[in-house]
């Protein structure tokens, strides 16, 4: 049973949703209070996700929602799991809110935070909803308000962008529902737990269609080799305050999604060859598409398709290393992408171009920033001691440690990958310090309010790099709450 | 032709399944792509409230003379499908704003030819 606490993880969605919808109201009486409402929010979720972690760690916390039990009634599952992914999403939220408070100026401000509140809104919805057909509303809700977000800027490139995206967006969208309609048709319940209970029962291989369908729908999202077709153009002609959101929580809780509908709900162990392979195969596009970019934030979302191709590979190794190694990855991910992302926007904003070659010399114009930038870098390819190394190691110790031939040839192609992810940053890195300068640009760092995000961001590289022990006391309970369906089952039913 | 008599709202679903994805894949104008996104949506939420069908019941409402719940069809899949429509129509007006944007920045609504992001 769930445990009883003054903590309500209804609020961690309540409250960022309540907010985006006081943005107009209030922004009648001023126009400037509206940036800070995010930050209010997400300061609040972050809080209030580091007081329910402890409890959560111990007992899974099961929110009934309207009181009604499960399996009638909709609830909130605020176990390892999702509290892991929420405590991301609110910090990230917080840090990238305060780094919009400047970077955002000009356009409909008012707009672009409520969207920003709306999307990590639905993917807080999304980690903790124990209802399938909850999952796919705030799925919708994340999605939605990303496709708005991708085109904000109104410009050419950005409308291209959001239209292809919401066309691809949208048919995965409809084929989650129909996944959903065919379990509903075949179970007669849309509870998480409630479906992996009978599905453990059931006998008859009929499960495969609608599990297509549903990993189909949420791939498209999740970003997973040939269905991510939309990301590159996405995520670099959006603003850089939302292409950090987009690349660091977005396509992560779209790939929990799919890891969620695979492991609880549908208990396969022999697909899992498959993603192994799809895994390594979207590694290696993004990688090598990434190589030949010029322009920075291309370069940045091919960058993060190798990384989701990384965390599928993790995840399919379904052993508790390997789980957890996904997990670290996924933080690690999330953190280093927003940090390069982040730098980045200010950096293309004072040079007035997103091409590389025209960041030649900014190590000595923004010294900070460009530092930030390396650090970001450096943990992504995987360099101690900051925290991508830690992340990386782990999926290779727990590739290695199934000692098949088949594991470990599949981890020299993923290292290949690295080392190709190694060239074409350490190739930015280059132009930034040691390039002369292409355009003239004045000597003055990025403004404080960016500043400040960006430095937490690589604090937290750096600290869990070097003690990634509190961290593992969280992803060891997450990984065995994703393998073992049947301590799932049984503390939400009972 | 039982198959046929027992199926039809299955077939008659996923047949504008089918023709939505297939005018969203190879149409180029994008409101005829608009058009193929509601078609599909329509053909969804068809197969959603047909999974709730029981033959000969009646609509799932408790009023003063129908008080038993056997004759009733099932009302999930009705809760299920007002939710997509909402949401099939918020997509919807996303989408044609996109499209006044798109006319204005590119003069054209031709897909095959706004290509300027390329590999």
């Amino acid at each position: 049973m769930g445990e009883t606490t003054n903590l309500n993880p209804v609020l961690l969605i309540a409250v960022p949703l309540g907010l985006a919808f006081l943005i107009p109201l209030l922004g009648l009486i001023s126009k400037k209070i509206a940036k800070w409402f995010p930050v209010i929010g997400f300061l609040f979720n972050f809080i209030l996700t580091l007081l329910i972690l402890p409890h959560s760690l111990k007992q899974p916390i099961i929110v009934k929602i309207a009181g009604f039990a499960p399996p009638f009634g909709i609830n909130l599952v605020a176990g390892p799991v999702g509290m892991l992914m929420a405590i991301l999403i609110a910090l990230t939220g917080l840090l990238v809110a305060i780094y919009a408070l400047k970077y955002i100026s000009e356009g409909a401000q008012q707009k672009y935070h409520i969207l920003f509140l709306l999307l990590l809104t639905g993917a807080t919805g999304v980690v903790l909803t124990g209802d399938i057909f909850n999952l796919f509303v705030f799925f919708e809700i994340l999605c939605i308000s990303s496709y708005a977000l991708v085109a904000y800027l109104g410009n050419r490139a950005g409308l291209e962008s959001a239209v292809k995206y919401l066309i691809q967006g949208s048919i995965g969208s409809s084929l989650l529902l129909i996944g959903i309609g065919l379990l509903y048709g075949q179970f007669g319940t849309l509870n998480m737990a409630d479906l992996a209970k009978q599905i453990i029962d059931y006998t008859e291989p009929s499960v495969f269609v609608p599990m297509v369908l549903m990993i189909t729908g949420l791939g498209i999202e999740a970003a997973i080799f040939p269905l991510n077709a939309w990301l590159p153009d996405a995520h670099s002609s959006a603003p850089s305050s939302v292409s950090a959101v987009l690349s660091g929580i977005a396509i992560e809780v779209g790939l929990y999604a799919v890891v969620r509908v695979l492991f609880t709900i549908c208990h396969v162990s022999n697909f899992l060859m498959f993603f192994l392979f799809l895994g390594v195969l979207t590694l290696l596009v993004g990688e090598m598409s990434a190589f030949k970019q010029t322009n920075i934030k291309r370069m940045l979302a091919y960058s993060s398709i190798g990384q989701i191709g990384l965390i599928v590979f993790a995840f399919s190794i379904s052993t508790q290393f390997g789980l957890a190694g996904g997990f670290f990855q996924m933080i690690s991910h999330t953190l280093g992408k927003a940090l390069l992302f982040l730098s980045a926007g200010f950096m293309i904003y004072r040079t007035g171009s997103m091409e590389i070659s025209s960041f030649g010399g900014i190590g000595k114009k923004m010294p900070l920033t460009a530092l930030l930038f390396t650090i970001g870098a450096l943990s992504i390819i995987g360099l101690p001691p900051f925290v991508g190394f830690s992340s990386k190691f782990l999926i290779i110790k727990a590739a290695l440690t199934e000692g098949k031939l088949l594991y470990t040839i599949l981890i020299g192609i993923v290292l290949l990958g690295t080392v190709i992810e190694g060239i074409y940053f350490l190739r930015v890195i280059q132009t930034i310090y040691y390039k002369e300068e292409n355009i003239a640009i004045a000597k003055k760092e990025s403004p404080v309010f960016g500043l400040i995000p960006m430095f937490i961001f690589a604090m937290l590289i750096i600290v869990i790099g070097v003690y990634p022990n509190f961290i593992t006391k969280v992803l060891n309970p997450a990984a065995s709450e994703l393998l073992n369906s049947i301590e799932y089952i049984r503390s939400v039913l009972g | 032709m039982s198959f046929l008599h027992n199926y039809i709202y299955y077939i008659g679903a996923f047949g504008l399944v089918f023709i939505g994805l297939f005018i969203m894949a190879v149409k180029r104008n994008y409101i005829k792509i608009i058009i193929g996104l509601s078609i599909l949506e329509a053909g969804v939420n068809l197969f959603l409230i047909s999974v709730g069908y029981i033959a000969n019941g009646t609509a799932p409402i408790f009023s003063r003379t129908v008080l038993n719940a056997e004759n009733m069809v099932d009302p999930v899949p009705q809760a299920l499908v007002l939710t997509a429509i909402v949401i099939g129509l918020a997509v919807m007006g996303l989408a044609l704003s996109l499209a006044i944007g798109l006319y204005r920045h590119f003069g054209t609504l031709n897909l095959r030819e706004i290509k300027e992001q390329r590999w």
